[in-house]
Order: C-alpha cells, then structure tokens, then sequence
C-alpha cells in the first residue's frame, strides 16, 4: 500500500501549501476521512449509454466505490465512494452565456481531478468559470463525506462534511461544514460551518448563518475525530441497504417504473414505492414508502421516507425528506434535511422553495403554507414565522432585510426569479416536462445505462491503485 | 522649515497623563482628568494617556478613541457582523446593520459600568517603530513622521529613554507659526 500512503502524502501537502494563508492544517482531519484500508474494498464503475460521452482516463489514482459517467479524468488522486456525474457538460460547439459574453467552446467539457481527495462526494453539472470553459477542473482539493462540488471548479480548496460549492469557482478557500456556497467566484475565504450564503453581484446578497449550539447537534467535525451528528447517524442507520444494491450484479426494478421515468439500479427502493411518469431516481438515492408524482426527482444522496411528493418537485442532491408532504413544484434545496414525525407529519404548500442547507425537525405538526419561501433551522412554528416568508413578500424587498440570522440585501424579486428559473431548469434537465417526444432529459436518456466496473491492484507497493485506464467508445 | 527642534515642543513625560499596567479604563480616564487640572496652563489639553511597565517604560498608549471603542458591545452578533464585508455586502448596509444592532444593545450606562472594570492594556495600543523620535530631531523630521503614520502624537526618546510626547497639535501650532512669520516677511 506504499505508493497509496505516497498519493495521501501528497495530496494532503499540496492543499497544505494552498491554504497556507488561511493558517489551515488539513492533516488532522484526514486519518477521520479516509481509512487506506477501505480504498483496498471496493471496485470503482462507469455508465455507458448511447445519450452521454465515454471519455475516461485514469492515472496513478484511486477510486474505490466510485462511479463514472460522461468525460472524466483523474491523475494522482483518491475518490472514495464518489459520484463523478459527467452528463451535463458543455459540448463542442456551444455558446457559453456570460454577463455580456458569448463564449465558444471549443471542443467538449472534461471534468479533470488532479492532487485531490474526494469522499461520498458528488461532482455534477458543468464549469460556470468562464475562464475555463472546456475543463472543469478540481485540483489539490479535499472534500469530506456528501459534499457537492455542483458546476464549481475548485482549486486548493477544503470542504467539510455536508458542505456545498454551487456555480462557483473557488480558490484557496475552506467551506465549512454544511456550508452553502454560491457566489460566482471566491478566493482565499475561510466560510463558517453552517454558512448559507447566496450571491448575485450587484443584484443580490443572501446570507444566513445556522446557530452553531444547535447545528453541532446535526454535524460537526472537529480535528481528531470523525464526523458526528444525526446527520451522519441518519445515512449510517441505512448504510448496510445501499451495501446490498452494490453487491449484487443483476437487480431486477422492486417496482413498476413507467417507459419515460427512471430508476437508477443502485438506489435503494424500500417497500410501498410509487413511480409516476417523468420521474427520475438518481443512484444512491434512497426510497422508503415514498410517493412520486409526475415529473418530480430524487437526486444522488437523498432520502426519500414515508412521504409523498405530490409532483414536478425537486428534491436536489442530498436532501433528506422524511415524513412530509409536498405539494406540486416544491423545491427542497441541497443537503436539506426535513423531518417530521408519524404524530407530527410537516405539509410543505406547492410552489415553496427551501433554501439549500435547510433543517426543519419537528416535534408537532407543522404546515408550510403554499408559495413560501424558507431558510435556516426551524424546530417549531414560531421557528417558521422567524425563518420565512411568503415569496410574493420577499420580491418586494429592495434595499435590505435583516431577520434573525438572515442578512438580505439587494433586490428580492431577482433572488425569486433566479431560483425559480433554477427550478425551472433542474426540471427540464431531468425530463419532468417530456411529452413522449419533445423535452427529452436525464429521466429518458439514462434508462438504457449499462455499468462496467474496474479494479485496482491488490497487492504490492501499488495495492489500492488503479491502473492507468483510457475508456473511449 | 524652522529651527525648532522636538525637545522645545514637547510634552515632558512628568507632565503628561500616566498609569501603571493592571489599571482599569476608569482609572486611565481619571489620571486624564487629574492631568488637565494640574497642567491647565497648556494651551491644548491631553487627549491620550500612557501605560507605564513594572519598570517604569512606555508599554502603550491610550487614546480617547480606544476608551471609546472599549465601550462598544463585544457581544457575538457584533463581531460576526464585522464578516458581513467579506460575504460582499456593502458597507453602507454593514453600517446600517451595526447601528441598528448597536441601538438594541444594552443602554450606555450599562456599558460604561462595565467598561470601567476593563483593563488597560486590553484597549491601549503598544508603541509600533515609527511611533519613536530623538528629541534632537528637527521640526520637518517630526512633521514627517507625524504624516507617514498617521500618528496623533510621537513617543521623544533621550538615549533610548521616554522623555516625553510630542503632540501633533503643538507640531500644528508650530507649523502655523512659520507659516505666519514667513508672510510677515515677503
């Protein structure tokens, strides 16, 4: 396992170097992240389907339990349990919208992964750096368990547990754990665990920040030991579910999946599901007694219990939805984390957006009303009236609003309309408004996908590493 | 510029406002105080006061700025609102925030009980390289030291030793003073 130990080495002195101003020390965190032994266990796999690229190649790398699909690349790096979702990315030949630009690009986006380490981490979407048009690239970063790196190329940089970049570049930063990052282009900040920042120049300004007291009871990771809070004991408690998905070869659908939905052979489907049409299952998400109306979506990392979604809901990467009901266009934002109880169920009205990096744990009943938007912790109603507000208010607001924890400035009904144009597109982007022949998306397209696996060595000075491997059509 | 030189114009150090470390900010005021009553015959008064070591040396100096800054709340709410700059709010909705926040916090009274228990040496500022000047200087190296640091007043040294402080304010009046005699003479 020497040349693994080297990789590690490596990697943890080069984000060491980058993050130098910062005065920030990765290595204590990394014996809590990653056990070698565990890189040893797991085969790594790809997609292939006729809709999307297969462009891989993988050097002097790692990748135990790791999946593959689009155009990727990885060299000196270790991805362990990762989600590398290439099929969003910019193809030849497309003009790139940017402030006043558009941009050309020149030959088909790649996701390079250079000196970095990522865990249960997912990487999707595409560069929104215009200055990298073609390469969204992740270079001498490490992430911790269900980050997501969402069309944020990321350079020197280290992500906590739970934490999210979205559409932004980031460069020599540290993103705290469950922070929420979309700002366009950051460098060398230090952004607080718990952290829910959302940034338009010159349109925008949206800042919350979760009470530390009551967020370390959800997740916290300090130096010297693992990742700890019900976040973390919620996905544990299901983990041996996804192990039996991820061992056995042939599975056949548990439930009946309509011609234009999709569900993905490695997420977990419980008992009492129901598919409707347009829906889109993502891999590693997880069902249990879960109703899903048309057009709605399960991303990768959710979880989905005892609930119903009533239909073109977006349930974004790795919210958690749990003994609730959500009326029609409901957004649930990344990382969200909903609970109701059976005694106590939350109702979420139809078109709410939940701001990513949301936790709603109820004890009593609770009841969102319809067109309401929501941030931060909310435990109670009195939680609920601090923490949000009916999204025909919020547009009004031109100047400031300071509420609680929430810090808003600029114009609100162009942070309504950029979320709802978000929404918008997430749901055309996975296929809920296919009509049998027009607005194709990832709910038609990755129905035909077959997976091959890969291997490393598993003995040697090379034991963990995978061999150099191009994969081309 | 003139032949004046630092010795002529400063403050000697047993004039000026002293306290030892361990004081407390009321204690620093008071000394302030007593000193403009012993020397009213200055024409400007002391707007700062100096933190004297164990051994008697400058260890700091405290400025009415920095008694009045010890008085603001340091409770959390403030200080995550000095990060509000870095996440890109502007800095007339970061003053904006401040004063509403400062005006729910607790009233003056409150605060000035408080701040009289505090130390000294949490708020002074200690001495930094420029801060020092011979008293043999001239006026015009005076001037310019006074200008580059953007200092209020200088710390006068006699073979390395305080001796006294020399105040922008008595450099102002001097410079005005030239100024003066200079038209006289066209």
């Amino acid at each position: 396992m020497k040349e693994l130990e080297k990789l590690l080495a490596r990697i943890v002195q080069r984000i060491n170097i980058n993050l130098r101003e910062l005065h920030y020390d990765v290595s204590p965190f990394i014996p809590h992240l990653v056990d070698l032994r565990k890189m040893l266990k797991f085969y790594a796999f790809y997609g292939i389907t006729p809709h999307h690229p297969l462009n891989f190649e993988f050097r002097h790398s790692s990748l135990a339990g790791s999946y593959f699909l689009g155009r990727i690349r990885t060299n000196s790096s270790m991805l362990y349990k990762s989600d590398v979702r290439g099929d969003e990315l910019k193809q030849q030949g497309a003009l790139f919208r940017y402030q006043d630009f558009e941009i050309p690009v020149n030959r088909d986006e790649g996701i390079d992964i250079e000196d970095s380490l990522l865990v249960k981490t997912l990487v999707h979407n595409y560069s929104h750096d215009p200055e990298s048009l073609e390469k969204f690239f992740i270079k001498d970063t490490v992430s911790s368990h269900y980050a997501n790196i969402h069309g944020s190329p990321s350079d020197g940089c280290f992500l906590g547990p739970f934490a999210t970049v979205d559409l932004t570049t980031i460069r020599d930063c540290i993103i705290g754990t469950f922070a929420y990052v979309q700002a366009g282009e950051i460098g060398h900040l230090n952004i607080a665990p718990g952290t829910v920042w959302v940034r338009s120049p010159d349109v925008f300004n949206f800042l919350y920040r979760h009470p530390m007291e009551k967020l370390n009871r959800y997740i916290n990771f300090a130096a010297g030991g693992p990742p700890q809070g019900v976040f973390i004991d919620f996905v544990e408690d299901r983990k041996e579910d996804f192990q039996r998905v991820f061992d056995v070869v042939n599975l056949e659908p548990p439930v009946l999946v309509p011609p234009n939905a999709s569900l993905d052979r490695f997420a977990v489907i419980k008992p009492k599901i129901r598919i409707s049409e347009n829906v889109l299952v993502a891999q590693r998400a997880y069902l249990q007694n879960a109703w899903l109306g048309k057009g709605a979506n399960a991303q990768e990392n959710c979880y989905i219990v005892n609930s119903r979604l009533a239909g073109f809901d977006v349930t974004a990467h790795g919210a958690k939805i749990i003994e609730a009901d959500l009326g029609e266009n409901t957004f649930v934002g990344f990382n969200s984390f909903l609970r109701g109880r059976p005694e106590s169920p939350l109702t979420i009205g139809q078109e709410s957006i939940i701001m990513p990096h949301t936790i709603i744990d109820i004890t009593e009943p609770l009841a969102i009303p319809p067109g309401r938007l929501v941030w931060g912790l909310i435990t109670s109603p009195a939680d609920l009236e601090l923490n949000s507000m009916p999204l025909a208010e919020f547009s009004k607001i031109d100047g400031k609003l300071v509420r609680g924890n929430l810090f808003f400035e600029g114009c609100g009904a162009g942070f309504v309309s950029a979320f709802r144009d978000r929404i918008h597109h997430i749901l055309e982007a996975n296929g809920a408004y296919f009509n049998g022949t027009d607005n194709r998306g990832h709910a038609q397209k990755n129905q035909k996908i077959a997976f091959n696996t890969i291997q490393p060595y598993t003995d040697g000075d090379l034991e963990g590493v995978f061999p150099t491997i191009l994969i081309q059509p | 510029m003139s032949d004046l030189l630092v010795k002529e114009l400063m403050v000697p150090l047993s004039e000026y406002a002293t306290v030892p470390e361990g004081s407390t900010l009321f204690e620093a005021v008071l000394a302030l105080e007593n000193a403009q009553e012993a020397f009213d015959h200055l024409k400007h008064k002391h707007r700062a006061v100096l933190v004297l070591d164990k051994a008697g040396q400058v260890a700091g100096k405290l400025s009415q700025l920095d008694v009045l800054r010890a008085l603001e709340p340091k409770n959390e709410d403030l200080s995550d609102i000095n990060t509000l700059a870095q996440y890109g709010f502007s800095s007339n909705f970061v003053r904006n925030v401040r004063k509403q926040r400062r005006l729910q916090a607790s009233p003056l009274k409150d605060i000035c009980r408080k701040a009289a228990k505090l130390k000294v040496e949490d708020f002074m500022q200690a001495p930094s390289e420029g801060e020092f000047i011979d008293q043999a200087a001239s006026l015009e190296i005076a001037v310019l030291q006074l200008v580059m640091g953007h200092h209020l007043s200088l710390l006068v040294t006699r073979d390395r030793k305080i001796v006294g402080i020399l105040r922008l304010t008595d450099v102002f009046a001097a410079v005005f003073h030239t100024m003066q005699e200079c038209e006289i003479s066209l």
